[in-house]
């Protein structure tokens, strides 16, 4: 098993194949109906939104309410390259992610002089904003929003139903969490948290704090511009400006939040609770609100480092215990 | 001269932290650097380090830069490393992530190569570990790596520092109280630690110390500052026999006693 380790560590890209092949095969083991494929293929988008989050909330440690914003520019970029171009998601993906980068650029501009919550709102302000705008623009369609989005094709075969689009939506997540660990277990990760911990402290050592909030909001807002577009394309391809609102938001947090900030697989398995939940309190949409509002503040309260800090205090023990030799007394 | 001030200054409302101060550093020296509380030494630092902006007709110069308005990281870039009073550990970090940050201006791979997660990267992350691992059992924390900084005590904080400052191999390291709130015992460890990696890593440094045994052990030379002036220069006999140095730090003039006692602490 150690040694299973080591060869993961040293060609990260393995476990990524590793984890293709296992999730490829999980809808004909597991899945009896279309809804669940449809379940499945959110959590994807939704574990691609958390990844980017706990880049530039988790990892650099600024705060920001406005994400949902950036997932409704990726999603109308989609929308809006299909209903004037024709567009589908192939291009449309990539044109999502290059124009909330830039979008993201504009939300770090304020993080140079705010923090804390004049941060919170001056980038809640940026979310609400750009669907305000959305929601009054006819470019956009207003609240009818805009339907029938197409589905990709691969040589013919077009995967325009809920079992096929997981086929879709899981490997761009794979790709997104492949790209957020190698950033994150970098020397850009390392940065990112001196600059969480201690702006000052990190630039004495030599790190540009501007550029490194720069380029978290930057990244996390393509992660969010992707995951926006792959939203738009999932089957019935329907987007509505409701659909980015601040309830959408306090889940994005819930899940960085309670999976624990700052630490990549507790992120994955926060977003894959919170959007099971999600779906399961739809009935008590008026609650919703509430509901994770206070699965944020108990996460804090009472496990600050959420799911993540029981996996690392598991194995920090032990590899303390190892080393000091007191397991082995 | 590694490092020279000309004019230094700094005012805070009326209050003159630093004032016109001229100050210059060989390589290779230790210098200690002393004065009442609110003298301005840390001051001194702030604005060397680039974390105070300097008022208008001072110049700071390091290793024949012009650093007068230099942002921080930059003046961290040209080997200008520092401790702080108040440590600015890392404190939800891991005891080797924090060294390693302090490595930052030496990776050697780029952006790109990060986000590509290239195999390289794995190997060179590997090699940049090893090194950090061995400066932390140079000061004896080798054993504490994964553990959070914030679990370790308030000695083991210091060493941390020291180790995080030295990661990024400056030519100019500059303590702020490295020795402060540490029982004797551990004052002695510390100043033992400090001078195998001067030797070690070729280190010039500036020491702030209220503990003048330390300042009077290990420096070559003192500055004394008061009220944001210079006010002394030169050896550790040279200071303690100063005139203006008894009244300003010391209070009064001591007999030899009573210095013995002040220099044993
Ligand atoms: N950011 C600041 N804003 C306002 N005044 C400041 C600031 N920093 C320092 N000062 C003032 O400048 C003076 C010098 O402070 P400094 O911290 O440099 O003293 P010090 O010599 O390091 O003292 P100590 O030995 O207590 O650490 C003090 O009067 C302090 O109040
Ligand atoms: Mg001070």
């Amino acid at each position: 098993m150690d040694k299973f380790k080591e060869i993961i560590r040293q060609y990260p890209f393995l476990g990524f194949v590793i984890a293709f092949i296992i999730l490829m095969l999980v809808p004909s083991v597991f899945f009896t109906d279309l809804y669940q494929s449809h379940l499945a293929s959110l959590i994807c988008i939704n574990i691609i939104v958390a990844a980017g989050l706990n880049i530039v909330k988790g990892f650099c440690g600024q705060v920001t309410v406005g994400h949902v914003g950036i997932y409704a520019v990726g999603s109308y970029t989609a929308g809006c390259m299909f209903l004037y171009l024709g567009s589908g998601l192939w291009l449309t993906l990539p044109a999502a992610i290059l124009i909330a980068g830039l979008f993201g650029v504009a939300f770090a501009i304020p993080s140079f002089r705010l923090e804390g919550p004049y941060l919170a709102l001056a980038t809640l302000g940026g979310g609400e904003a750009i669907r305000l705008f959305i929601e009054n623009g006819d470019f956009f369609m207003s609240t009818y929003g805009i339907s029938n989005i197409p589905q990709p094709e691969i040589f013919g075969v077009p995967f325009d139903t809920p079992d096929k689009y997981y086929y879709i939506a899981m490997p761009i997540m794979l790709m997104a969490i492949y790209f957020s660990f190698s950033v994150l277990r970098s020397s850009v990760g390392r940065a990112f948290m001196a600059v969480r911990e201690d702006p000052i402290s990190a630039a004495a050592s030599g790190i540009n704090v501007k550029k490194h909030k720069m380029l978290a909001f930057v990244l996390s807002a393509m992660f969010a511009g992707g995951a926006g577009a792959v939203y738009a394309h999932l089957p019935p391809g329907y987007i509505h400006p409701n659909n980015y609102t601040v309830i959408e938001m306090v889940t994005f947090l819930a899940m960085v939040v309670f999976g624990g900030l700052g630490h990549i697989w507790g992120g994955i398995i926060g977003a894959i609770i919170i959007t099971i939940v999600y779906d399961l309190t739809r009935p008590l949409y008026e609650y919703q609100l509430f509901i994770f509002g206070l699965t944020i503040v108990l996460t804090i309260l009472f496990m600050p480092k959420g799911i993540g800090g029981f996996i690392d205090k598991y194995f920090i023990d032990r590899r303390f215990k190892t080393k000091t030799g007191a397991a082995s007394k | 001269m590694l490092l020279k001030t000309k004019k230094l200054m700094k005012a805070f409302g009326g209050l003159k932290a630093i004032n016109k101060v001229d100050f210059e550093l060989p390589a290779n020296e230790i210098r200690g650097i002393i004065g009442p509380n609110g003298s301005g030494k840390s001051t001194f630092f702030n604005l060397v380090s680039g974390v105070y902006e300097p008022d208008p007709g001072s110049y700071i110069e390091f290793d024949g830069n012009d650093i007068t308005n230099e942002p921080p990281h930059k003046v961290g870039e040209l080997g200008l490393a520092r401790t702080f009073q108040l440590l600015r550990l890392y404190q939800d970090m891991s005891v080797i992530n924090n060294v390693m940050s302090g490595y930052h201006t030496l990776v050697p791979y780029s952006f790109i190569d990060a986000v590509t997660g290239r195999k390289k990267i794995w190997d060179q992350e590997k090699t940049i570990k090893e090194e950090m691992m061995e400066l932390l059992s140079f000061v004896g924390l080798a054993d504490y790596a994964e553990l959070n900084a914030s679990e370790l005590s308030g000695g083991q904080r210091r060493l941390l520092v020291l180790a995080r400052a030295i990661a990024g191999k400056p030519k100019l390291l500059m303590l702020d109280e490295p020795a402060a709130g540490l029982s004797p015992v551990n004052v002695d460890n510390l100043m033992k630690i400090l001078m195998r990696l001067k030797e070690k890593y070729g280190l010039t440094l500036i020491i702030i110390e209220h503990i003048l045994k330390v300042v009077m052990d290990t420096c070559s030379k003192v500055t004394v500052l008061d009220h944001g002036e210079k006010i002394a220069e030169g050896t550790p006999t040279q200071i303690k026999d100063d005139n203006a140095v008894i009244e300003a730090y010391l209070g009064k003039k001591m007999d030899d006693e009573e210095m013995r006692k002040a220099l044993a602490v």
